[in-house]
C-alpha cells in the first residue's frame, strides 16, 4: 500500500485548497488556485487514476488561470473607465 | 511501497509543499515564482512516481505538465505585466537549482532505464521541463519586452 | 513563388516532418504499422501549421 504517498498528498491539496479559498485578492487566488490544481492532478495519479489526472492538467494548469485572468483584467478595466467618467 | 515512492513521497512533500508556501504568502514576486516552479518540481515527482509503479505510461503525466505548466506561467506573465513592471521578480537562484533538480532525476531514470526509445522520451521530457521553465522564468521577470503590445 | 522559395518551402516542411514523426515514435510505446501510419499524417499536417506558425510569428 501506498498510504504516507497518499496521506502526503492529500495534505498538499488540503492546504492549497484552504488557502484558495482564504486569499482574499482574485489575481493571488488565481495564482493558488494554478499550484491547486497541479496538486490535485498528483492525488489522481496516486490513487491510479491518470487519466483524470491528465485533464486536470489541461484543465486546471493553462484554462481556469486563463479564464480567472481575463475577467479580472476586464473588470479592472471597467473600473477605470468608470472613474474616468466620474471625474 | 519501494524506494522510488518514497523518494518520490520526501520529493513531492518537501518541494510541492514549498510551493503552496510560496504561492500562499508573501508579495506578488514571490508568487508567481511559487507557481512557476510548482509545476518543474512536480513533474519530476511524477516521473519517479511512473518509475515506482512500474507503468511508463505514466511518463505521459510528466510530459503534459512539463508542456502545459510554462502556458500557464506565461499567462500570468502577460497579464500580470503592468503589475510586475515596478518590482520584477529575481530568483534564479532557486530557478537553476529546482532546473539541477529535475536533470538529476531525469539522469538517474536514464541510467535506470538503459539506452532505447523510453530514454529518449524521458530526455525530450527533460527537456521541456528544464527549458520551459528557464523561458517562463525570464518572461517572468520581464525578459521579452518586445512581447508587451495588445 | 518561384523555384528557389518552393524549394525552401519544401525543404521546410520536409524537416519537419521528419522531426515531428521521430518525436512521435519516441513518444510512443509501441511501434506497428498503424502507429507509423498515424504517426506520419499527423506529423505532415503539423510540419505545414508548424510552417504557417513560423512565418505568422517571423512576419512582425
Amino acid at each position: 500500500m501506498d498510504d504516507p504517498l497518499i496521506v502526503v498528498v492529500l495534505l498538499l491539496v488540503a492546504a492549497a485548497a484552504t488557502a484558495a479559498v482564504a486569499v482574499r485578492d482574485p489575481v493571488r487566488q488565481a495564482l493558488v488556485l494554478a499550484v491547486l490544481g497541479v496538486c490535485l492532478a498528483l492525488l489522481f495519479t496516486v490513487t491510479q487514476a491518470p487519466d483524470v489526472g491528465l485533464s486536470q492538467l489541461a484543465v486546471g494548469s493553462a484554462v481556469t488561470p486563463l479564464l480567472i485572468m481575463l475577467s479580472v483584467r476586464k473588470v479592472r478595466r471597467r473600473q477605470q473607465d468608470g472613474k474616468e467618467k466620474e471625474r | 511501497m519501494n524506494g522510488w515512492t518514497w523518494t518520490a513521497t520526501i520529493a513531492l512533500g518537501v518541494g510541492v509543499g514549498a510551493a503552496v508556501w510560496g504561492v500562499v504568502t508573501g508579495p506578488l514576486r514571490r508568487r508567481v515564482v511559487a507557481q512557476n516552479l510548482s509545476s518543474a518540481l512536480a513533474a519530476p515527482g511524477l516521473l519517479l512516481l511512473a518509475q515506482g509503479y512500474g507503468r511508463p505510461a505514466y511518463v505521459d503525466l510528466a510530459l503534459l505538465l512539463a508542456l502545459l505548466g510554462p502556458v500557464g506561467t506565461l499567462v500570468f506573465a502577460r497579464l500580470l505585466a503592468d503589475d510586475l513592471a515596478g518590482d520584477p521578480p529575481r530568483a534564479w537562484a532557486v530557478t537553476l537549482a529546482v532546473a539541477g533538480y529535475g536533470a538529476v532525476v531525469v539522469l538517474v531514470l536514464c541510467a535506470v532505464t538503459g539506452p532505447g526509445r523510453a530514454m529518449v522520451k524521458l530526455l525530450v521530457v527533460g527537456a521541456l521541463l528544464i527549458g520551459g521553465n528557464l523561458v517562463a522564468s525570464r518572461a517572468l521577470s520581464g525578459g521579452f519586452p518586445g512581447s508587451r503590445r495588445g | 513563388m518561384n523555384a528557389r522559395t518552393a524549394l525552401v518551402t519544401a525543404l521546410e516542411v520536409l524537416g519537419w516532418w521528419a522531426a515531428l514523426t521521430l518525436l512521435w515514435l519516441v513518444l510512443i510505446s509501441t511501434v506497428d504499422t498503424l502507429e507509423w501510419a498515424v504517426g506520419t499524417s499527423a506529423a505532415l499536417v503539423g510540419a505545414v501549421t508548424a510552417r504557417a506558425a513560423r512565418r505568422a510569428v517571423g512576419a512582425r
